[in-house]
């Protein structure tokens, strides 16, 4: 049987500001991930950059150590490519005031 | 008896001998026809997350299925125990709400049928809340569910796009309530985008349900938040008479003569439509988490 292969969509069409984070995600299945983050709208004020974050139970949040710049613009993305992530993952960001970013987060795993 | 009856009689001896005897198959109850057999140690065998449709741009989609996100493979991993696994491998599905009242979510399997006949629909699964808390949380998942989305094939008379639904109405408010409910309306339809092309419903808002009548249940809920134990349902359903026939949870068979789906007229494009739903609601700031073990579907033809 060929191994595992999935598009999970963490976040569509959210407006991230402030301490944004998506929703945990469950992986431990996997060997190898991508992040791609793709900006709906125009982001408004400064992109911050994004971080991968990795959990023992998906309450408790540490950064992994990727980080990727968020898009400047609309349909600008942002990827990370990540293995050795244990069971859980998401990705987060810290917005300054008034800074936000409607985002599309998509989440592809291998076996 | 006649020599057809005889081969028949057989016939289903054989089967039933050979899914008693084969340990994927042994736990279910299948119809003659296996239409799919999903272990999630396999993979998400096809159950995808429900989007709402949407025209131009995602703004037009219903804030119900906005907030739907992907199904997970899930060894039910506890904070303080580990993982729990499945029934006969390490995986489940997962359907997880986001945290807050309300929040549901839906995971979605989109086949069509090629005959009009009796289907059944089996299910292993469990629930539980986020254990975010040291606390058993029995009344913050407000409930767990299935259904139907149908419709008639092209050509047939009267055909109508039918959808059953069932769910446990685990608790409401913070009242433990536990007992299954059907719904038999809708909230009206209305165009998504600038034109009539598309259009959109939400039809688990959280009106309308009705109690499925002697559908009080108490299921086994164990004693801490990071306990489960795996439950069996059974929905049978004529596609024929677009008609519920029976439904089992665990022990308890339940009278369905009281029990109706929504109704609507057919839609343009849905012909021979047959999806399965799998769904969960938190009725607190909560996650709430439906688990599935494995499903089997299976028709008489």
């Amino acid at each position: 049987m060929l191994p595992e292969n999935i598009t999970a969509i963490l976040a569509r069409n959210e407006t991230w500001s402030g301490e944004a984070a998506s929703e945990p995600y469950e992986a431990g299945w996997a060997r190898e991930a991508i992040v791609f983050v793709r900006a709906l709208k125009d982001p408004v004020g400064p992109a911050p950059l994004a971080r991968i974050e990795i959990s023992p139970d998906g309450m408790h949040w540490v950064p992994e150590g990727t980080e990727m710049p968020l898009p400047s613009q609309k349909d600008g993305m942002a990827v990370a490519r990540l293995t050795h992530f244990g069971s859980w993952l998401r990705v987060a960001a810290s917005f300054e005031d008034d800074a936000s970013c409607t985002v599309l987060v998509t989440l592809h795993l291998k076996a | 008896m006649s020599r057809s009856d005889t081969s028949s009689d057989f016939g289903e001896t054989v089967r039933r001998a050979m899914n008693l005897s084969n340990p994927g198959l042994s736990r279910f109850d299948p119809l003659p026809r296996i239409i799919t057999l999903d272990e999630f140690s396999r993979g998400h065998c096809g159950w995808s997350q429900l989007v709402g449709n949407y025209e131009n741009t995602l703004d037009t989609m219903l804030p119900g299925y906005a907030q739907h996100t992907s199904a997970m493979l899930s060894t039910l991993p506890h904070w303080d125990a580990g993982s729990h696994g499945g029934m006969r491998g390490s995986y489940a599905l997962k359907i997880a709400t986001r945290p807050h009242p309300g929040a549901q979510n839906v995971a979605i399997k989109r086949l069509t049928f090629r005959k009009r006949g009796p289907i059944r629909f089996e299910a292993y699964f469990t629930f539980k809340p986020e254990a975010t808390e040291l606390k058993l949380g029995e009344t913050d998942v407000r409930s767990v569910g299935f259904l139907f989305d149908l419709q008639g094939g092209d050509r047939d008379d009267g055909a109508e796009r039918v959808m059953p639904h069932l769910r446990f109405l685990n608790a409401e408010g913070g009242q433990h309530l536990q007992k299954w409910q059907f719904k038999n309306e809708t909230t009206k339809f209305q165009p998504v985008g600038d034109g009539e092309k598309t259009l959109s419903h939400y039809h688990l808002a959280p009106e309308g349900w009705q109690d499925l009548p002697g559908g009080s249940q108490r299921l086994c809920y164990n004693e801490i938040a990071t306990k489960v134990n795996w439950s069996y349902l059974r929905f049978d359903f004529d596609l024929a008479e677009m008609k519920a026939l029976s439904f089992q949870c665990n022990d308890r068979v339940f009278d369905m003569s009281g029990f109706d789906s929504i109704r609507m007229p057919a839609m343009k494009n849905l012909w021979c439509m047959l999806n399965f739903c799998l769904f969960a609601e938190t009725d607190v700031a909560r996650r709430a988490f439906l688990y599935v073990d494995s499903v089997c579907i299976s028709g008489d033809f």
